[in-house]
């Protein structure tokens, strides 16, 4: 009985900590979505926002906060989120450490799905009409392509146990995929090949309000879809062998898991382009934040930081202080390639990272 | 004789091995057996015959191919994956390496299918998972990332584990396959006393013939002709062991079930004198290929007593006396003169 009481104590301590970080965490992210509204080429004054709130200041901040900055603040909040949930489970789903939506081809299969809907339709097309597939087909091609790489790294996983091997494989679909892309440019006309190349330069920046709307519904079911795989995930993480033997209905977490991650790396790959290095790396980040296994924390834990990692991406991208913007694909790069450099050394001795 | 309505898992004619669209193939004749309540089953056979694919057979992992397997009475194909785990744990050789994973975590795994779609920890998961943690000696270890654990308590661990999954059989593939001597004998007789105190059925695979002759309550001896299946004792009077090793050097001792390798005989020897020293002597001797006969034979060898503190040893042309058994053993080697 004093042991079950003792165990009880040292839940609730770590209750506590996780706790504390996770109140942390949220308060960093307020005060980074409040600095990424205030920050941009044209620098608002704390004081204007509050004005703007209170709808009595001059137009143009007005339009500036509601039209550009606040949209692309909960831009970079959807793609942190979706990004970092899909890396982890992917990580968990095929036990390697080394798995994200970009190194994996995932981001690339959205964009052949992508690539199939601008530039494989008729030729009489403008870019206007591109709108006319709605937003919807772009995201669900985005979806299909996304889940088909999936499927065939699943394949690649269960029968090669090599990490590396398996990311080389990945690597090699992604290639295979852009010369499938660049086969299609090439044979695609004027008209189409613009709207192409307007969409892979996709941004935070410039998504349409339909758009933001299309993409905080699928972050939603992603998100909630992860929610739901939470106890799958950690039966997982035993390989599925154990998982099985516990009780895991492995085709249907299976199933859940890589919809639930083409969804999440779809969308966000079709309104903001590939976006790489914080699916892989924001997952590590919050293991080692929160030294736990358990997806009821890591998941919670993964959402906040890639939400603050993506937002500071944002924020730094501005260049605050100048009038030039970096794009945010490379300073994603610059801060998640260190975070998995480390966790490539780390691997050397250990073999054992998640 | 024997009725198949109190077994907790019963099997006749059950052919395993693997199938995949139009390719099959049959390991082993079609087995037959039972396991009742709160026994230790040890299931021995050669490297390769089946072993691990007939405990995957029981956990559900792998589909019997003919035959019928059934679990508390019923059939195996009829339960669901979630009751299946419920009434049948399994721990594989495959090691767990998850960083971050406490020994707690990996327990509380256990109650997969006991607790919500969330996989919540209430108080009385808690108290079970606690339980199956003292129970296997890893209290201590409660908060030990699993990765840091010694092979012996990472297998304490993984037990604890299937403990804490609360069914009322366990399989186990090799469990003392990494094991040092001592921390086999522990995992052995902890198995041996949850089926006494939990009156859990485990089923175990092994190589450590010794260890399934004195602990179980009864091997499944697997072979290519099927499945032998009785108390160790009834194996070893009906000659089952002996055919075991019929080609291998092997030998077998049905006195104490104990094992040894069969050498080439180079010659006879007697050893006059008593106690321990005869007896590691003796071993000393066997091991060097020489037959310890019982009666005075051209080779004799003398073992330290009060009056000398030496080895003496008599063969035909010499006699000498040596330091240590190792010195005797040398020379007889170098001179295979004793015949």
């Amino acid at each position: 009985m004093s042991s079950i009481k003792q165990q009880s104590q040292v839940t609730q301590l770590s209750a506590n900590k996780s706790g504390a970080i996770f109140g942390g965490l949220t308060i960093l992210l307020i005060l980074l979505f409040i600095l990424d509204l205030f920050l941009g080429s044209v620098t608002i004054r704390p004081g204007e926002i509050i004005r703007a709130i209170f709808n009595n200041s001059d137009e143009t901040t007005r339009t500036i906060l509601t039209q550009f900055r606040l949209p692309k603040a909960i831009t970079a909040l959807l793609v942190g989120i979706a990004l970092s949930i899909s890396g982890l489970q992917m990580q968990t789903l095929f036990r390697n450490p080394m798995a994200g939506p970009y190194v994996l081809g995932l981001s690339s299969g959205a964009s052949l799905g992508v690539a199939f809907v601008i530039l494989g339709f008729s030729s009489d097309l403008s870019p206007e009409s591109i709108r006319g597939f709605g937003n919807w087909a772009i995201a669900a091609a985005s979806w299909a392509g996304a889940g088909l790489v999936m499927l065939f790294i699943m394949i690649i996983s269960s029968r090669i146990k090599n990490i590396m091997t398996v990311l080389i494989l990945g690597i090699m679909l992604s290639s295979a995929i852009s010369a499938i892309v660049s086969i299609m440019q090439y044979f695609s006309n004027e008209t189409m090949l613009k709207a192409y190349i307007i969409w892979t330069m996709g941004s935070l920046g410039n998504l349409t309000a339909s758009q933001l709307n299309v993409m905080i519904v699928s972050v939603a079911a992603g998100v909630i879809l992860s929610l739901i795989s939470v106890k799958m995930l950690n039966a997982l993480l035993l390989g599925e062998n154990y998982a099985r033997s516990i009780g895991l209905d492995v085709k249907r977490s299976r199933f859940l898991i890589i919809a639930g991650t083409s969804i999440l790396t779809g969308t966000i790959t079709a309104f903001c382009g590939p976006i790489g290095f914080i699916g892989i790396a924001v997952p590590h980040l919050a293991r080692i934040i929160l030294r736990t296994s358990d997806h009821k924390i890591l998941i919670p834990g993964t959402i906040l930081a890639g939400a603050l990692v993506m937002l500071l991406s944002d924020i730094i991208s501005q260049m605050p202080g100048s009038d030039n913007t970096l794009p945010v694909n490379s300073v994603t790069a610059l801060i998640g390639i260190p975070v998995v450099i480390w966790v490539i050394l780390h691997d050397q001795r250990h073999r054992d990272i998640f | 004789m024997k009725s198949s309505t109190g077994n907790i898992l019963s099997f006749s004619n059950l052919g395993i091995g693997f199938e995949s669209g139009k390719f099959r193939r049959l390991l082993l004749p079609p087995l037959t057996g039972s396991a009742d309540k709160g026994e230790l089953i040890a299931v021995i056979g050669k490297n390769g015959i089946g072993k691990s694919t007939l405990l995957r057979t029981f956990a559900g992992l792998q589909a019997p191919l003919t035959g019928e397997l059934t679990i508390d009475g019923k059939n195996i194909a009829e339960f669901s994956r979630m009751g299946l785990s419920a009434r049948i744990g399994y721990i594989s050789t495959e090691i767990i390496r998850v960083s971050n994973m406490k020994v707690y975590d990996l327990v509380s795994l256990g109650r997969f299918p006991h607790t919500n779609w969330l996989g919540r920890i209430d108080r009385s998961d808690n108290e079970v998972i606690i339980d199956s943690i003292a129970k296997t000696g890893m209290t201590e270890f409660r908060e030990r990332p699993v990765t840091e654990l010694s092979d012996g308590e990472r297998q304490r661990a993984m037990i604890a584990m299937v403990l804490a999954q609360d069914a009322g059989i366990m399989l186990m593939d090799e469990p003392t396959a990494f094991l040092d001597l001592s921390s086999k004998f522990e995992i052995i007789q902890l198995l041996h006393e949850l089926t006494r105190t939990r009156e859990k059925t485990i089923i175990f695979s092994t190589h450590d013939l010794a260890t399934a002759v004195s602990q179980a309550d009864k091997i499944w001896l697997l072979k290519e002709d099927g499945l032998a299946e009785g108390a160790p004792e009834d194996l070893m009077l009906n000659g089952s062991f002996k055919t075991l090793f019929y080609e291998t050097k092997v030998k077998f001792d049905s006195r104490d079930g104990s094992f040894s390798f069969r050498n080439v005989e180079k010659g006879r020897i007697f050893v006059r004198g008593e106690g321990e020293l005869k007896q590691w002597t003796e071993k000393a001797l066997s091991r060097a290929g020489y037959a310890v006969v019982e009666t005075d034979s051209a080779g004799e060898v003398e073992v330290p007593s009060q009056l000398n503190s030496r080895w003496k040893c008599k063969v035909p042309g010499y006699s000498l006396e040596f330091e240590s058994i190792y010195d005797l053993v040398s020379w007889i080697r170098r001179n295979d003169s004793i015949s």
